[in-house]
């Protein structure tokens, strides 16, 4: 891949020395993360994969504590001190990142992975102005002069909507959605490849929410940005995202086009997720619960996890884990009501997608 | 800096100024056969006794006469007359001694400063390792030790042992016929175990106190940014954690300043340095009367007066109280 | 197909208290799990035994006319710390001097918390122009060093009240000691404790009690109190440390009672005879190294009981 900083989509710098240029951009095979507490190892993280293509948006979805941030975090080793990666493969470009040691991985921190996280008044730094922080990786992790880095941080400040003048603004000077925006600017400062957001709308009103996202697909489009979104809002995903990715306790339980996905859950965590949701649409007026309580993962339930609050639940749920299994629609699922491939259809396909303003589901 | 936040601090200051004021006015008058007995001082003159009288307005009522007296004396640089040394004006016998104690004082800080809050930030960053056990362990013993039980043990085994340092001092009697290279030699000699017995008195506590706001900061968001930003362990500590963590200490370091200079007091008690401590431990046994409310007022006004330095240095220090 | 069952454990999210016998053993294990804990509890305990009972271990306290050594000899022939300058016995008057350090102590303390939990409690209950009052009295008392107030307080007080008075069959420099101590301390307390009850007053019980008629009193005996035992503990432990402390620079200055021979007091018996500067070592290392012990000690254990009593957002151990 040659690089070309006038072409837009374009990286601006090298590709890592190990990368192979054939490679797909993330493959990540049977991911294992583990935190030592005291009473015990939680098993937060437990056989996840999936990948990751040049330009794609992946959403990951699910509810609080079922593995996502740990997931996106685990990618660069950025885990607590009590966390570690147990197994498992995190290919990027190709080279495989799990054994890699802290001062190895610094490398691919910020310069091919970046993150942009949830209620940005704390993940910047209170002290600093943002142009600086902005500047910071540029002047240290690309060896730029100061002078440069800032000027490029100003840019990059205009490039997410906000004035060149407020880089010499504090964080507690800007308003929710402006610090969002300049956390933004700050993961794009080293050109990644992958930027992540965790919750990046979260602790935003809804307008401003609208904004951010908006932001976020025109840098992907602009920029070539591959993107991956964490968050428990399924109808985020549904406007941004080419592929969701649903977790639950530290597994994936269904993966897939978006379209196909909201379309026809295949899954019954994923179509119990799908009804929690408000439909503007449709006469509805109750919002189903799913009853019970996520497993507490020091000791997960053997076999299938959502097992015990599923409706679907067999005998075989509780004993065996279900094997991941993909379909002819590129969709994958892990559950025994899927056995095998065959391509299913689901119900009331339309009205799902259209509730969620999807826009046209293909057939 | 923010005015609203300034005028604030500058209130505050001046009431808690004032309330001392009114404190060392009443104690004055509680004691005994007060204020009579200062009066009766055997080395003053019965001019200087009737003068005394009638500027503190002895002869009127208690309130508000003799405070309002008091207050425009005690303003106007009169704090009575020392018994002890032979009726010199007080704020003479103090301006004597404010010096030696001001340098071994401000050194000990600086000092005690520099290491602490290093070796704080250090044994709370790598939290649980070794530099941590070694540092908060030494620490820990170094706090629960006065500056006299330091400062003891440094006389015996560096000046009377070993032999290194004199015993006790400022200076060398005689010394002032010598050049000035010599003097500032001698000075030095003396300075250095009461300025050890400071420093190692005060580091323990920086040195903990640093170590919990290192540990608290560390779990802020920011820091997680900042590693995932691919920056060194190091810089990190030293360009983001470190002058977030600062911020509490400054409140700390300057509440503690009070203390400082009382525990000064019983260092120098230790090795016979002349300043407020030695003071202080004459007048007391001397019952000097108008030499301890002197230095219980400067004392007591130097902490307010740090206090609202620390306010004013914290407001510079942090972008968010500006605003 | 058979639907596996929610397990009731999973899905009850109310926890029941275990009974108290079960709590207690619960904290007295997670005490002793602490390296600090253990460690502070083991010096207490010894110097405890050497308070209370000293003439098992030493005999009766020497004093002057029944001192039977040379003057100032290092350890050896009998006497294993030396002697002072009248011949008295060092070992036998550091552990007599357990005693008078941590009565001291004790007493110090006792005032200061119960000053600082009393103002810290109506406080935070009754707020408002109380609240503020008693806030802006305590700043004035956090100002002030203790030991600039004590070499004003002390010598008006015992002159005016004679160095030999006894108040309770206590004399009155051990009694202005330890009022110095408690009027220095006491804001401290009373602001950490004033904090809890902010943040205990906005919880359901409380406003509970109010609804049904109870009275201000009983509303923070009955309910406040009993919440805030845990931190007045932890407090009281450490204000401890800082009591021992303080008597005993207030004992070196000349403050204390020569005829109490406090740790601080035998100091400054050693500072006055010169025994620094000639060396005599046996003379400052044993009253220098129990008061360090004692001091660690308590701090040690308070630091635990506040970890462990005292929930904080974040683990900290």
């Amino acid at each position: 891949m040659t690089v070309d900083p006038t072409v837009p989509g374009q990286r601006r710098w090298p590709l890592p020395k190990q990368a192979d240029p054939d490679a797909p951009l993330l493959r990540v095979e049977d991911l294992a993360v583990r935190f030592r507490m005291p009473n015990g190892s939680v098993k937060a993280v437990d056989g996840v994969s999936f990948g990751l293509d040049h330009g794609e948006a992946l959403g990951i979805a699910g509810e609080s504590g079922c593995g996502k941030t740990t997931t996106a975090l685990s990618l660069v080793k950025l885990l607590p001190a009590n966390g570690y990666v147990k197994a498992g493969k995190v290919e990027l470009f190709g080279i495989d990142l799990v054994p890699k040691t802290e001062t190895q991985i610094a490398r691919y921190r910020w310069r091919e992975i970046a993150l942009v996280f949830q209620g940005a008044m704390n993940a910047l730094n209170p002290v600093q102005r943002i142009g600086d922080q902005i500047a910071e990786p540029i002047e240290i992790r690309l060896g730029q002069p100061r002078e440069s880095s800032r000027k490029r941080a100003e840019e990059l400040l205009e490039l997410v909507g906000i004035p060149r003048e407020r880089a010499a603004s504090y964080p507690h000077e800007l308003s929710g959605g402006m610090r969002q925006r300049a956390m933004i600017a700050m993961a794009l400062a080293c050109d990644p490849a992958i930027v992540i957001g965790d919750e990046p709308t979260t602790a935003l009103d809804v307008m401003v929410q609208a904004q951010i996202l908006q932001l976020l697909e025109q840098l992907r489009r602009d920029l070539g940005l591959s993107l991956m979104l964490i968050t428990h809002d399924l109808s985020v995903i549904a406007e941004t995202c080419d592929r969701v990715m649903i977790m639950y306790a530290g597994r994936v339980a269904e993966e897939g086009q978006v379209r196909r996905v909201f379309a026809a859950p295949r899954h019954p965590y994923t179509q119990k997720l799908l009804s929690a949701f408000p439909n503007v649409r449709t006469d509805r007026r109750t919002l189903e619960v799913i009853p019970g309580l996520p497993p507490d993962l020091r000791n997960p339930p053997p076999g299938c996890r959502f097992a015990p609050r599923c409706p679907a639940a067999m005998q075989v749920c509780s004993e065996v884990v279900p094997p991941e299994v993909r379909f002819a629609d590129g969709v994958r699922v892990a559950c025994h009501l899927y056995p095998t491939s065959d391509l299913i259809s689901a119900p009331d396909g339309l009205t799902r997608m259209d509730a969620l303003g999807a826009g046209e589901p293909q057939s | 800096m923010n005015a609203h936040y300034l005028a604030r601090k500058l209130a505050q200051a001046f009431v808690t100024i004032v309330a001392i004021l009114i404190l060392n006015f009443l104690m004055f008058r509680m004691m005994p056969g007060s204020p009579d007995r200062v009066i009766k001082n055997p080395n003053l003159t019965p001019e200087m006794i009737a003068a005394t009288r009638a500027r503190w307005g002895l002869d009127k009522p208690l309130l508000p006469d003799q405070l309002v007296a008091y207050v425009k004396a005690t303003v106007s640089g009169d704090l009575g007359y020392s018994i002890f040394y032979r009726g010199q004006p007080v704020t003479d016998v103090l301006g004597a001694s404010v010096g030696p104690t001001i340098l071994l004082v401000g050194l000990g800080e600086l000092f005690a400063i520099i290491g602490g809050l290093t070796i704080g930030a250090y044994a709370g960053w790598r939290r649980g390792g070794k530099a941590d056990s070694i540092g908060t362990g030494a620490s820990l013993i170094l706090y629960s030790m006065p500056y006299f039980v330091i400062g003891m043990p440094l006389v015996v085994i560096f000046a009377a042992g070993l032999g290194w340092f004199p015993t006790s001092g400022m200076t060398t009697p005689g010394m002032s016929d010598q050049p000035l290279p010599s003097q500032v030699l001698d000075l030095g000699r003396h300075l250095v175990l009461p300025l050890l017995a400071v420093t190692l008195g005060l580091l323990g506590g920086y040195s903990i106190l640093m170590r919990s706001s290192i540990i608290d900061t560390r779990t802020e968001d920011y820091i997680t940014t900042a590693r995932a930003k691919g920056l060194q362990d190091g810089y990190v500590l030293r360009h983001h954690a470190f002058p977030n963590a600062l911020l509490p200490m400054v409140t700390l370091i300057a509440i503690n300043l009070g203390y400082v200079v009382a525990g000064a007091i019983t260092a120098e008690i230790v090795f016979n340095w002349p300043g407020l401590g030695t003071l202080t431990i004459h007048a007391l046994s001397a019952r000097d009367y108008p030499v301890l409310q002197g230095i219980f007022l400067l004392v007591a006004v130097s902490v307010v007066i740090a206090n609202l330095v620390a306010d004013i240095v914290y407001g510079f220090l942090d972008p968010r109280v500006r605003a | 197909m058979t639907t596996t069952a929610v397990p009731p454990a999973a899905a009850s999210p109310i926890q029941r208290r275990p009974p108290p016998a079960g709590r207690a053993r619960a904290f007295a294990g997670r005490f002793l799990s602490r390296s600090d804990g253990r460690l502070g509890l083991l010096i207490l305990v010894f110097f405890a035994l050497l308070a209370i009972f000293p003439d098992l271990f030493v005999g009766k306290l020497e004093t002057a006319t029944t001192a039977t050594g040379k003057s100032l000899q290092p350890p050896g022939g009998g006497y294993l710390f030396g002697t002072d300058e009248l011949g008295r016995d060092i070992l036998n008057m550091t552990v007599h001097g357990a005693r008078i350090s941590m009565t001291i102590g004790l007493m110090a303390t006792v005032i200061t918390v119960m000053l600082g939990a009393l103002v810290g409690i109506v406080a935070g209950y009754v707020g408002g122009k109380t609240d503020t009052i008693l806030m802006r009295i305590s700043d004035f008392f956090l100002v002030l060093p203790t030991i600039v107030l004590a070499i004003i307080l002390a010598p008006v007080i015992l002159d005016v009240v004679g160095a030999d008075a006894e108040l309770f069959g206590i004399r009155a420099t051990m009694i202005v000691i330890v009022v110095v101590i408690g009027l220095t301390s006491w804001a401290t307390t009373a602001r950490v404790i004033r904090s809890q009850v902010l943040s205990i007053k906005m919880r359901m019980f409380v406003d509970r009690a109010r609804v049904v008629g109870s009275g201000p009193g009983r509303i923070m005996r009955r309910h406040v109190l009993p919440n805030v035992i845990n931190l007045i503990v932890a407090q009281a432990v450490l204000t401890f440390a800082i009591a021992v402390f303080t008597e005993t620079t207030l004992a070196f200055i000349g403050l204390g009672d020569p005829f109490a021979p406090s740790w601080g007091q035998i100091l400054n018996s050693a500072q006055g005879a010169g025994a620094p500067g000639l060396g005599a070592w046996w003379y400052i290392a044993p009253p220098a190294i129990c008061v360090v012990l004692v001091v660690l000690a308590f701090t040690l254990v308070g630091n635990a009981l506040d970890d462990i009593l005292n929930p904080r957002s974040g683990v900290r151990r």
